[in-house]
């Protein structure tokens, strides 16, 4: 379920991280260290819920390890002895896991691919062209952030229904084609790009589209990035739309997937949570990897999957 | 030929606001012209609409006998360079340099030959592999003027080019302003608010307020012969000292000044005398002159400049939009700069007599502000 | 000057010559894509879903007869959709100012310079990046009643245990925990991004001045945070309505209902059999309620807000 934006407060906040990628501390001034701990008490706080934040995480990667008998102890088991690797291999085979990840791979980095080009090509032309009826179509494309799923969702169903999509692939990507949000984070990004640049570049005998593609987007790469990552977690994460529109387990997203491995496998608890972590690991480790870009992506929208 | 001729061109921004009001001028072929005027004044609006960055509203610029108000940027062949270069920041200098030919689908073989003599004429050689972020604020603008110039356009266009220099290298990028053109000749239109760029580059200038052009000659014409108040205000460093004055029966009279002047109609008019105009002469010197209150004396090494005042009305003429004139306005003393020879050395708090030379003595109608 | 702006006239020929050439045509065919796409699949739908508010609808069958408002009407007398309502209410008081208030003092934690700070963040941060689902699979066996970690540890403590998820007064906490859990990194972060937004001078203006560290933070920080809080609000508030992924997939609105929530509700009306596939004008009217109320709680937030916020430009 995804909650959209407020559009001014976006603005701020892009401006914020825009100067920032969140690197030191700012808005505090440095002070000399408390002396009764020889560090700082910040941490008391910080390291209990860092703990708490990852316990439930580190649990389930330890739970996929076990064997079933050790799952079912009390106490708990947090440290398996020797490592059941094989629940992996195990749990892989036991569902279609492998076209569940191809399904969504082929989805998200579709929806991806296509946010970025039609998203790029309206952005640029709400930032720079001024044309006939340009603020009524972009104050009716930022009304629609307002708009909650639900209420879209019956009819957009009957839409993709009537596309004789449902239980396809297309049903998840062609709705999602083109995200208003990504088209208002590029046009407010390319609005701080100098005119000049583009001015110039249209003199050097560039035409619009060719000023787009040379110019601007080359100098739009951590925007580009930024929207890219949102729009991956949203895609890959996403559940209620293919809930509702997909039904044939050949056409599964890893969530819907995940969600039918839990319901056959409720007892497995160890290749239970084998396949959570499966389910997890693309995305924990695209987020570790871009973490700037999903801080940057959050902050600027503060949307979750 | 490539000549570039404004016919009655005005711009109104939405607002509204006419930035250009019915400009015509024609730029000769080769030309060097230089648009000035204070900030606000239509210039950078008028190149801009050569370059096809600004619709016109009304009227026409024709280049090279061809009307381009309706022709897109890309086509019109047409260079530019911008105040802060706007050169691609994601570009390698060699990359920069053929950004506008390789839009032309120029063969390799003749782009990279382009380039490469480019960067000799500029001596940018050492620097081809680097990006703009890398280079100095002269490499910059060395880059910014290859970029525009490899192309080998119809037109030259430049908007304040040497404003993000610092002073030194801002003289040193004049001169070899001067001498690019001098080498390849292309017509060259160049706005500016400098006068030294003003009086020193152009073959021509074009004085603009208000969008309305005031004086269109020669630098040195421009200077001797200033069409009305505004010309003489805004060209000359420091500027004409302006008073309050009025003409009956041949004679002029501001303040303590008083000479007679023939065929000058009675009225109010607007006395106008240039720094240099003013000789220092002993206190019993007949001719026409003014006492001077020392205010600051600035040695300049070349030169002295004296601020001070004389008993006169300030003719509180407005040359920049943002410029106070009240006080003037409301003193009966006006403000009175004198340039002097480098060894007068006047006290600060002293009075000076001053003597102006009759002949060298501008007068302007009060009411339009046009020369008499 | 003004006598100008009446100037400019065009003929008939020149105008379209203008029009082909121009920067309209230009501007329409960048947009037209994106703005096509979103026309159909969010302004079309959400006044076909209006439509549809107003019909006995399904969906299997092509036949939605008119009837009005009854839909509408249905609602005021629907005691599951009052359950619903009331589940909702308990939910969104719950995880908005606990989520929020956490996430406050988290961000400020979070914005010290210290050591470990990256993993700190990295652990905070994290969850943003699990599913609804996964996060699900998981807290289902963290808080599973008899292996469960979190009974374990509560015990030794002397606390529980729990009956969490299987428990009717437990089931809607425990989704609050959960829910604080998935949703802390997202808060942390906004809260993060405005406190980096506070402009140093600000800060070293009146450190200079000899404001103490408290008196800072109170007196320049907090105020500055102002619009973040009203926006985290105004959002938790909008996500916290639309409950489903959890409810759906861990609790099913249960036990005895305790856990259905508004948008459960709709999912099963107009998608599942427990009616028939036959209730999807009544839920199209539900959304739209729904939608509305969302309306008016973002619209009284905002104005609530501004009365305090001071927006810094």
């Amino acid at each position: 379920m995804r909650t959209q934006p407020d559009v001014r407060a976006v603005g701020t906040i892009l401006a914020a991280t825009d100067r920032s990628n969140l690197k030191g501390e700012t808005g505090m001034v440095d002070r000399p260290r408390a002396k009764w701990l020889p560090f700082s008490p910040w941490h008391l706080l910080l390291m209990p819920v860092a703990i708490i934040m990852l316990v439930p995480l580190l649990w389930v990667l330890m739970t996929s390890l076990e064997t079933l008998a050790q799952t079912q102890h009390f106490p708990p088991i947090l440290w398996p002895g020797s490592f059941q690797w094989s629940n992996y291999p195990r749990a892989w085979s036991s569902v279609p896991f492998g076209t569940w990840f191809i399904n969504t791979t082929i989805v998200t980095v579709a929806v991806v691919v296509s946010n970025l080009l039609f998203c790029s090509l309206a952005a640029y032309g709400f930032a720079r062209i001024r044309f006939f009826g340009k603020s009524v179509a972009y104050f009716f494309l930022l009304a629609t952030l307002m708009i909650p799923v639900q209420v879209v969702i019956i009819p957009t169903f009957l839409i993709v229904k009537q596309m004789h999509l449902i239980n396809t692939l297309g049903a998840l990507i062609v709705p999602n084609l083109a995200n208003v949000f990504g088209i208002f984070l590029l046009t407010q990004f390319f609005r701080t790009l100098p005119i000049e640049l583009e001015e110039a570049a249209r003199i050097d005998g560039a035409s619009r589209l060719s000023v787009l593609f040379r110019i601007v987007l080359p100098l739009s790469l951590p925007a580009l990035a930024t929207l890219a990552v949102i729009q991956f977690l949203w895609t890959w994460n996403d559940f209620l739309w293919p809930l509702v529109t997909i039904y044939n387990e050949k056409v599964f997203t890893v969530q819907l997937g995940l969600m039918s491995f839990q319901g056959s496998h409720v007892n497995d608890t160890n290749l239970l949570m084998a396949g959570n972590v499966m389910s997890m690991l693309p995305m924990l480790i695209l987020f570790i990897a871009a973490q700037r870009y999903f801080v940057r992506g959050i902050a600027t929208q503060g949307l979750k999957g | 030929m490539t000549d570039v001729v404004f016919e009655n061109v005005t711009k109104v921004f939405p607002g509204p606001m006419v930035a250009v009001d019915d400009l015509s001028l024609e730029v000769g072929d080769g030309e060097f012209l230089i648009l000035v005027g204070p900030s606000g004044c239509g210039k950078s609006t008028a190149l801009r609409m050569v370059a096809g960055l600004e619709k016109i509203s009304s009227g026409k610029i024709v280049v090279g006998g061809e009307v381009i108000n309706d022709i897109p940027p890309k086509d019109r062949d047409i260079a530019m360079v911008f105040q802060n270069y706007a050169l691609y920041p994601h570009m390698t200098v060699e990359k920069n340099l053929g950004f506008a030919l390789r839009q032309r689908k120029t063969p390799k073989d003749e782009l990279e030959q382009k380039v490469h003599s480019m960067s000799e004429l500029l001596g940018l050689e050492q620097l081809m592999k680097r990006r703009p972020g890398q280079l100095s604020g002269g490499q910059r603008q060395r880059v910014a003027m290859g970029r525009a110039l490899v192309r080998e356009p119809r037109v030259f266009l430049l908007d304040e080019p040497l404003s993000n220099l610092d002073a030194k290298l801002r003289v040193q990028m004049r001169a070899e302003l001067k001498k690019l053109h001098q080498r390849l000749g292309i017509t060259t239109i160049y706005v500016t608010h400098d006068q030294v760029e003003a009086m020193t580059l152009g073959d021509r200038i074009a004085v603009l307020s208000a969008g309305r052009l005031q004086q269109l000659g020669a630098p040195q014409d421009v200077y001797d012969h200033p069409a009305n108040v505004f010309v003489a205000g805004f060209i000359g460093s420091p500027p004409m000292n302006l008073l309050r004055g009025s003409a009956s029966g041949g004679l002029i009279e501001a303040g303590d000044l008083r000479f007679p002047r023939d065929r000058v109609p009675d009225g109010d008019v607007v006395v106008g005398i240039r720094p240099e105009g003013l000789q220092p002469v002993g206190d019993d010197d007949p001719g026409p002159g003014f006492e001077v209150h020392v205010g600051v004396v600035e040695p300049l090494g070349d030169e002295v400049l004296v601020h001070g005042t004389v008993a006169a009305r300030d003719a509180g003429v407005r040359i920049e939009p943002e410029e106070a004139t009240l006080l003037a306005e409301m003193s009966d003393r006006a403000a009175m700069t004198v340039r002097l020879e480098p060894q007068m050395r006047p006290r600060e708090g002293s009075t000076m007599h001053l003597r102006v030379e009759p002949a060298t003595v501008h007068l302007f109608d009060a009411a339009s502000g046009d020369a008499i | 000057m003004a006598t100008v702006a009446a100037r400019p006239q065009r003929g008939a020929p020149g105008f379209a010559r203008r029009a082909l050439t121009s920067d309209h045509l230009a501007g329409w065919l960048f947009v037209l894509p994106a703005v096509f796409l979103v026309a159909l699949f969010s302004i079309f739908p959400i006044i076909w879903g209006f439509i549809l508010s107003m019909q006995k609808a399904s969906l299997l069958s092509p036949s939605r007869p008119f009837i009005g408002f009854d839909n509408y009407s249905r609602i005021a007398s629907d005691p599951v959709a009052r359950q619903a309502a009331v589940n909702s209410v308990f939910y969104t008081c719950l995880f908005v100012p606990i989520s929020i208030i956490i996430a406050l003092f988290l961000a400020i934690a979070l914005n010290q310079k210290i050591r470990l700070i990256r993993f700190y963040r990295l652990a905070v941060f994290i969850p943003v990046a699990v599913s609804t689902i996964a996060t699900g699979v998981m807290f289902m066996w963290v808080f599973d009643a008899n292996f469960g970690i979190a009974n374990w540890a509560l015990g030794g403590v002397g606390l529980g245990p729990f009956g969490w998820f299987d428990s009717p007064s437990g089931a809607m906490p425990s989704l609050v925990i959960m829910t604080v859990w998935g949703w802390l990194g997202f808060d942390a972060i906004i809260y993060l991004a405005a406190l980096q937004g506070v402009p140093h001078e600000l800060v070293e203006a009146a450190s200079v001045d000899g404001a103490s560290h408290w008196t800072i933070f109170r007196n320049v920080t907090l105020p500055l945070l102002g619009p973040a809080t009203l926006l985290l609000v105004v959002w938790s508030t909008i996500s916290a309505v639309q409950l489903f992924d959890e409810v759906f997939f861990i609790t099913h609105g249960g036990p005895l209902g305790r856990t259905s929530v508004p948008v459960f509700y709709i999912y099963k009306l107009a998608f599942t059999s427990s009616y028939g596939f036959s209730a999807a004008g009544y839920a199209a009217a539900l959304a739209y309620v729904l939608f509305v109320v969302i309306l008016i709680l973002t619209l009284v937030q905002f104005w609530l807000g501004n009365r305090v916020v001071h927006y810094s430009s």
